[in-house]
């Protein structure tokens, strides 16, 4: 009536009656559903378009059924083509291999327990490329009590990466500091290895007279190729010990028990000791259980702490310069150790700019042993700190977990998280 | 040829102090192939303490040791009036440390290891000082 124009529904239908044709039809004004329908479609546009920017893709899975969709975005990111049906065994199709077993592992759990998880993973393209993804899937159930999963799928593949190589970068950091400890401990290690070769030549020495001795004192010569022997081995353990600490190495993981690793940093030290004058007293708890880590990243920040309490103490001469190494249990499994000293202390206004990378105190010192050693141990997922003493002097502690589940590696994390929605609690188990 | 101590040092006494057990393992049974006397001792203040400080004519003394060092020992040594001729041993390689040794009196500062020969000259030099 008023001129406007507006959409309408059209229907007709036959009507079965006798007689000439009959119809029925209505006539509907749908302006407003085609307004929802613009709505919907510009709203899909918008979610489509927001999982292209953030590379996530989401999903639905009948557990019962093993019915998945995928979003446009999944399709992409997975590079399958969209008219695929998508089934598990395509999705394992595309899942590195190395975590293969872990996703069964996942699947295994979700059919079982319906709940929340969290799950990062692998993918091997067909051209042998590599994406990270990570997974978070909601469990509801329909009124049958039928398991559904809704979830989502980030690659994260970027982010992986640079966080590798922000690892690797960390690693050379370590790696230069150790080698600039090396400069420092070249006349330890020098002495180390020059005790057994004296030992080995005086026995040898010794050896050459008895058996020229008339008649030949077999007896002690062969004491002193008993002896040299002893000082050959004792050469090469310093050697082989010197070169784990020194080498270029991408971090391992294992069981490392402090004591050991301390008992080997200090008997390496001990010229550099006596050299200072230094009076070292171990305090080794007897129960420690091991730390799982690196052994000698771990090592490297014990030699960085004992160098740097050698240093506090070297211009110290009217007390004793002691220097205390003690390793104990900690609240939370935890082992801690600490290194304790008799030099020049901590002025407490700035602790934390002693850990601040290229801060130093010394002259020609290249400052980066605390900043990197701090780094050390936040990746075995624990903290090092420092406060001075109530004498005279400062003690440095770090402190690390030592149960397995609390260490992770950089590669598939593999974490599945269950939660347990009711009642708000999150339990972190660890799958490899 | 095999060499030995000079005739007339024969039988002398010469007293090793030093912490390393393998040194003193090794070192006297060198020095008695030589033709010496010897006693060895764990630390100066060991040394010290023993009969030997009066007898012994020739000291050979490692330098960093727990404890008293062989320099303070040294000191200590003047310092009672006894005039000990001195050889100090290191496995320390340090250049700069053997000249200031030998200006406060020491006969002699080798390096380990050493060759026999050299033990023997500096023991020599040190019995000749009396």
């Amino acid at each position: 009536v008023d001129g406007s124009e507006f959409p309408v529904e059209l229907a007709i239908t036959r009507i079965p009656l006798k007689g000439p044709p009959s119809f029925t039809g209505y006539l509907r004004d749908i302006t407003e559903r085609k307004q929802s329908e613009k709505e919907l479609r510009r709203s899909e546009a918008f979610l489509a378009e927001a999982q292209r920017l953030s590379a996530t893709g989401s999903f639905s899975w009948r557990v019962a059924t093993d019915e998945i969709m995928w979003s446009e975005q999944l399709y992409r990111i997975f590079e399958f083509d969209q008219a695929v049906p998508v089934t598990l065994e395509l999705v394992c199709m595309r899942t590195h291999p190395e975590d293969i077993q872990s996703m069964y592992d996942m699947i295994d759990r979700a059919r079982r327990t319906g709940s929340d998880f969290e799950y990062e993973h692998r993918l091997q393209m067909p051209d042998r490329s590599v994406k990270y993804l990570h997974m978070v899937a909601h469990g509801t159930r329909d009124q049958d009590g039928r398991v559904e999963y809704i979830g989502a799928v980030q690659d994260v593949t970027e982010r992986r990466l640079s966080e590798e190589a922000l690892g690797k970068v960390r690693s050379e950091l370590a790696h230069v500091a150790r080698v600039s400890s090396l400069g420092v401990m070249s006349a330890s290690i020098a002495h180390e290895v020059n005790q057994p070769l004296s030992g080995i030549i005086t026995n040898a020495s010794t050896c050459l007279r008895m058996l020229a001795a008339d008649p030949p004192n077999v007896d002690g010569a062969r004491e002193t190729a008993r002896r040299t022997i002893r000082d050959g081995n004792r050469a090469s353990d310093v050697v082989t010990r010197l070169r784990a600490l020194f080498s270029k190495k991408n971090a391992t993981t294992e069981w490392v028990d402090l004591n050991e690793a301390a008992s080997e940093v200090i008997a390496l030290s001990r010229s550099e000791l006596q050299r200072n004058r230094v009076i070292l007293r171990s305090e080794l708890a007897h129960d420690l259980p091991p730390v799982t880590g690196d052994r000698v990243q771990l090592q490297q920040v014990i030699l960085n702490l004992l160098l740097n309490a050698l240093d506090a103490m070297s211009g110290v001469d009217d007390r004793p310069r002691q220097l205390v190494i003690r390793t104990e249990r900690d609240e939370g499994d935890r082992a801690r150790l600490t290194v304790q000293d008799a030099g020049v202390g901590l002025d407490t206004e700035n602790v934390e700019r002693l850990f601040e990378a290229f801060y130093t105190t010394k002259s020609g010192g290249m400052g980066i042993g605390l900043s990197v050693s701090r780094s050390i141990i936040e990746n075995h997922h624990g903290r090092l700190w420092a406060a001075p003493n109530e004498g005279p002097g400062a003690t440095f502690s770090f402190s690390i977990p030592y149960r397995p589940e609390s260490a992770t590696s950089v590669h598939s994390l593999g974490a599945i998280r269950a939660s347990d929605v009711a009642t708000g609690q999150l339990q972190a188990t660890r799958n490899q | 040829m095999v060499i030995t101590s000079l005739v007339s040092f024969v039988g002398s006494l010469v007293s090793v102090v030093d912490d390393d057990e393998s040194v003193r393992e090794s070192l006297p049974d060198l020095l008695r192939e030589l033709g010496f006397e010897v006693e060895a001792f764990s630390s100066g203040e060991e040394f010290l303490a023993s009969e030997c400080v009066g007898e012994t004519k020739c000291l050979i003394l490692d330098i960093a040791m727990p404890g008293i060092s062989g320099p303070d020992l040294q000191r200590e040594l003047t310092h009672r009036g006894l005039e000990i001729p001195i050889v100090f041993i290191t496995a320390n390689r340090d250049e700069t440390v053997r000249p200031s040794l030998l200006k406060q009196g020491a006969v002699e500062c080798l390096f380990k290891p050493f060759s026999d020969t050299a033990l023997l000259d500096a023991v020599n030099a040190a019995l000749r000082v009396k």
